[in-house]
């Protein structure tokens, strides 16, 4: 027996010659169950209408006054867009429901007014979210609500906006017992595990199956041959003939590559190759102003724009119908990542999606080979959540105190509800309560310290306006480097670059920025100025921001479809065209057996070189390179200089490592593995770099904000000024070893360490000795982001530094 | 390491002081004191000891027998750094130091207040002219004078073999002025592009390095 609301939206669909999918009706009979859940689906096959539907089903059996709905999606600048489509079947329905924005970009104004008439749902993003539970009375907002749609969950969930969602639901639950929450997402490798961090301990979530998706079809554009192609280097820009033909042969392509930097320098090459697509080639970036960006979306939406060259900033959201053709430059890195990009074509009924592969250089090709072969045996990754961060919480903790306040033992017990905090210890709580109250054991008494106090009820609350309000302007965890605005003297806004580019420049220097050529002019109020120019001679700007790492699933594949070449079996065109180079591999060095370990030693100008290949992928390898190093600096004095690429690492020192003793010795032993790890990153700097996150995320600095008066700008400090000044006077600080734990769990993955120690220590060792860099070894001897592992004193170092400057002065005069 | 500056015999010292022998005169830039405490009174928990940490590195600089101190400016951060216990900390350290202080007022101290009562310390605001150095805390170059001047922290980058890579904090010594890095414990540096007639002079925390810029330079064109 169908409900009068499900007989107004079967009848809808019936009128648009329509039928509701299985999948649909199932979700909508089981919300109106009161349960909540997670569907998955390819995109574009009715996920957003499977989902919206059940309460609009529910508003018209059962109309209830206040804000209904919550859509919490990843990306502010999909909010717009999902508002549209949200609204869209209510217009059509004639339904007097109202769907309105609430993000960063909303108005004072509009706000007010939304407090005023609350719409029956509002389009969101997790930090948005967190600040309207900041406000001093959210049960008045939030106390009608029956449902939240979290939206692209598998995004989300494996971040600390995941996270900081999850304590966010967790608060609504509180409001309201009987909320239902759903998540929309991508197949994952572990459905189950993201519907419980949706939903939480205490609930139950049904997984609801829409479609498995369309047919995908991954093919490449290969170099003619691969005599001059490059061992090394991310531009890989000779590729562009053949990606304009592939762009020729489509209606609508999108071009994603890697990195800004990299999105930058194909939309000027490609455009320097066709002149004529000036103004229908667009570019899309993060950093590029909203508007050009929106008049770029609107472009492809609209079968306007021929390509366009981006970054991940377009791999969600919104369908753009009119793309038939996905072109991905460079390693593809992971086999989710690839197909969620190959979705982004073929929209069209009946029509498949279609994505093309272009290496950059050699070895991508084999990531390519590995990435189809994978996909095609349906291995996707799992993606896990972060268990337990204390900046999150301690940021969530000030949040709850600047709105209506909490009693600890209440908000604790809450806490325990989500996943990620469900093995919370009652001592972890304790400090992170202590740490916003007091600032920690060390600033116990420091009576000027007030940041959350607690008052004569028990109740924590933050009382200091400027606290509040700087807190306010902090919410969130997404941290990047202090950025500018780039804009035309005396006119538009072009983006934002980071100020570390800009430092470099002097007045007068070109650059290429969203496309254009620009000369700096200078830096005002945190603006730099810039003007128009017509040559496009100059540097481009790179923003910092992890370099994507292989996920492990690839790497295997990788290690197998080495394997196969090596057994002579080249299963595919990528496969073929690489041979010669593994030829030249195995004559100057080796290509190594999946059940080998093959290590190069190469001296050259530089120093002493040595290569590993593990084949784990990049972030394992930093890890086990700076384990390599700390353990080798047992027996001398020594300063590395490390870099890591998907496929091996490099240690390289000014004076010769004796490696055979040092494996005998047990380098790669996985005994006193976590205390050898943890020490080796007390001489890293990567606890350092987490740390950055950590601070920020924790409230421990200030960013600042566009505005802001000069007396909070004496606030602003490097975190690795921070992390040293605690280091020195707190080193027994939580966020310190937060850091390390980080640095440990996520980006060292030490479990995945200790799997690939055994794994090498059970292969069989191959050392060379190339006259010269190999294939193998050239992508990563020339990669300029490196770590340093010392053991010598600081003066020792810059001595040493020092004579190698006198020298050089010296030999040249 | 003792050099000619502005026809006067000084002394670079590793902890990044200027010593004026024939004067008895130490020089001392950005000390920024009180600076973990400004963090906290705004909420954010910076452990304390920064500050006592700088007095007691101030204090074993005056060993070296001056009877003057000259700071050249932002000897207090901001003005919430002037807590009760960092003003106990710092007179404290005054009453057992026994030289002539004299303060060139910089950006951070004009936004500090006055100083504590009992601090002996004169203030000049616009700087001031000692033999043949114009005391400044921003190094604009002045017609009078060699300037001395700090606020810059500034720091020089090495970039040697193996490629490996640090900033270390110098005294910058240009043609009209010469910057002091900054002393207190709180405090970063930043990279300097120094011209080729410029000096630099690392400190190391034990000694003091000159770097061959104009053989640099020169060999280089």
């Amino acid at each position: 027996m169908k409900t009068p609301g499900e007989q107004v939206i079967e009848s809808w669909f019936a009128k648009g010659g329509w039928e509701p999918f299985d999948f649909q009706r199932e979700i909508w009979q089981r919300y109106r169950d009161g349960e909540s859940g997670l569907v998955h689906s390819a995109t574009g096959t009715g996920k957003t209408l499977a989902a919206w539907l059940g309460p609009v089903i529910d508003a018209i059996d059962d109309p209830k006054e206040g804000l209904n709905v919550l859509w919490i999606t990843p990306l502010r600048a999909l909010a717009a867009d999902t508002t549209e489509s949200l609204l869209r079947p209510l217009r059509e329905l004639g339904l007097p429901l109202d769907v309105q924005l609430r993000t960063g970009d909303t108005t004072t104004a509009q706000r007010a007014k939304q407090a005023k008439h609350q719409p029956f749902a509002l389009v969101t993003t997790p930090e948005s979210l967190c600040l309207m539970l900041s406000q001093k009375d959210p049960q008045a907002v939030f106390g009608n609500l029956r449902c939240v749609v979290v939206d692209e969950w598998h995004e989300l969930m494996s971040s600390k906006r995941g996270v900081q969602t999850e304590l966010a639901l967790a608060r609504l639950r509180a409001y309201v017992p009987n909320l239902r929450t759903w998540g929309v997402s991508a197949t994952l490798g572990n459905l189950s595990a993201a519907a419980e961090t949706l939903v939480g301990t205490g609930g139950t979530a049904s997984i609801v199956k829409g479609f498995s998706g369309k047919e995908i079809i991954i093919d490449s554009v290969l170099p003619e041959s691969m005599r001059r192609f490059p061992w090394a280097g991310h531009f890989g820009t000779q590729m562009i003939p053949g990606v304009i033909k592939a762009i020729e042969e489509s209606e609508s392509c999108l071009v994603f590559t890697n990195t800004r930097a990299m999105a930058e320098i194909w939309f000027q090459q490609i455009l320097d190759e066709k002149p004529e697509w000036k103004g229908v080639l667009g570019l899309h970036h993060g950093s590029l102003d909203r508007e050009v960006r929106e008049a770029v979306e609107m472009g492809l939406k609209l079968g306007k724009l021929r390509a366009v060259v981006c970054t991940s900033s377009l791999d969600l959201g919104v369908d753009f119908s009119p793309v038939d053709r996905v072109i991905q430059v460079g390693s593809p890195k992971g086999v989710a990542r690839l197909l969620q990009r190959a979705g982004r074509s073929g929209h069209r009924p009946g029509a498949a999606s279609r994505v093309t592969c272009v290496p950059t250089h050699a070895f991508e090709m084999v990531d390519i080979a590995a990435a189809r072969e994978s996909a095609m045996a349906g291995k996707v990754e799992a993606r896990e959540g972060v268990m337990r961060p204390l900046d999150v919480l301690a940021q969530h903790l000030v949040t709850i105190a600047v709105g209506p306040g909490f009693d600890a033992e209440e908000l604790y017990r809450e806490v325990k509800t989500t996943r990620s905090y469900r093995d919370l210890t009652l001592s972890d709580w304790d400090w992170t309560l202590d740490f916003v109250v007091r600032g920690g054991e060390s600033l116990r008494a420091y009576p000027e310290y007030r940041r959350v106090v607690r008052g004569e009820d028990g109740r924590y609350r933050v009382e200091d306006k400027d606290i509040a309000h700087r807190h306010r302007m902090s919410i969130g965890t997404i941290v990047s480097d202090a950025a500018m605005t780039v804009r035309y003297l005396g006119g538009s806004v072009l983006g934002t670059v980071e100020e570390s580019f800009l430092s470099r420049l002097k007045p007068g220097d070109k650059f290429i920025f969203a496309g254009r050529p620009v000369q700096f002019a200078h830096i005002k109020d945190m603006t730099a100025y810039v003007k128009k120019v017509s040559s496009v001679q100059g540097a481009v700007p790179r923003w910092s921001g992890g370099r994507l790492p292989l996920s492990s699933e690839l790497s295997q594949a990788i290690r197998e479809e080495l394997d196969h070449a090596r057994n002579g079996e080249l299963r595919s065109p990528e496969m073929q065209l690489l041979a010669p180079i593994l030829e030249l591999q195995a004559r100057w060095s080796a290509v190594p057996a999946s059940n080998e370990f093959l290590i190069e030693r190469v001296e050259s100008r530089e120093g002493h070189h040595l290569f590993f290949y593990p084949f784990e992928g990049r972030l394992v390898h930093e890890g086990l390179a700076a384990l390599c190093a700390h353990r080798i600096s047992q027996h001398q004095k020594v300063t590395f200089t490390i870099a890591c690429n998907d496929y091996g690492f490099e240690l390289l020192s000014v004076t010769p490592i004796d490696i055979e003793s040092e494996i005998e010795r047990g380098l790669f032993s996985s005994r006193n593995l976590g205390p050898d790890i943890l020490e080796s990153l007390n001489s890293v700097e990567m606890a350092k770099r987490q740390f950055r996150e950590i601070a920020r995320i924790a409230g421990l600095v200030f960013q600042g904000y566009p505005g802001m008066n000069k007396s909070a700008r004496q606030l602003q400090v490097s975190t690795g000024l921070l992390f040293d000044v605690f280091n020195r006077f707190d080193p027994e600080n939580m966020l310190l070893q937060q850091a390390q734990r980080e640095v440990l769990e996520r980006q060292l993955e030490q479990s995945r360490l200790a799997v690939a120690l055994t794994r090498l220590s059970e292969s069989e060792l191959i050392l060379t000795t190339p006259e010269r860099p190999t294939p193998m070894s050239f992508p990563i001897l020339v990669d300029r982001l490196r770590e340093t592992v010392t053991n010598e004193t600081t003066a020792d170092r810059i001595n040493r530094l020092v004579d190698e400057l006198e020298l050089a002065a010296s030999s040249l005069t | 390491m003792r050099t000619q500056l502005a026809g006067e015999e000084v002394e670079f010292r590793p902890d990044g002081t200027l010593l004026w022998p024939s004067q008895s005169t130490l020089f001392v830039a950005d000390i920024h004191l009180g600076k973990g405490a400004s963090f906290r009174s705004q909420g954010l928990p910076v452990p304390p000891g920064s500050t006592l940490a700088t007095l007691e590195k101030l204090a074993l600089s005056l060993d070296c027998g001056v009877q003057r101190l000259i700071i050249l400016g932002d000897l207090w951060h901001a003005r919430q750094g002037k807590t009760a216990e960092a003003v106990e900390q710092f007179l404290s350290w005054r009453s057992r130091v026994s030289v002539e202080i004299l303060l060139v007022e910089g950006n951070h101290d004009r936004k500090s207040g006055q100083l504590p009562v009992g601090s002996d310390i004169l203030t000049v605001p616009d700087g001031a002219t000692v033999g043949p150095f114009r005391l400044r805390h921003e190094p604009e170059p002045q017609d009078d004078g060699h300037v001395l001047a700090g606020h810059l922290h500034p720091g020089y980058g090495l970039d040697g073999r193996g490629r490996q890579s640090m900033t270390v904090p110098c005294f910058w010594i240009t043609p009209g002025a010469t910057v002091l890095p900054s002393f207190g414990t709180f405090t970063g540096c930043s990279r300097i592009r120094p011209g080729e007639s410029d000096r630099v002079i690392l400190t190391t925390g034990t000694e003091c390095r000159e770097v061959p810029i104009s053989r640099l330079t020169e060999s280089s064109i």
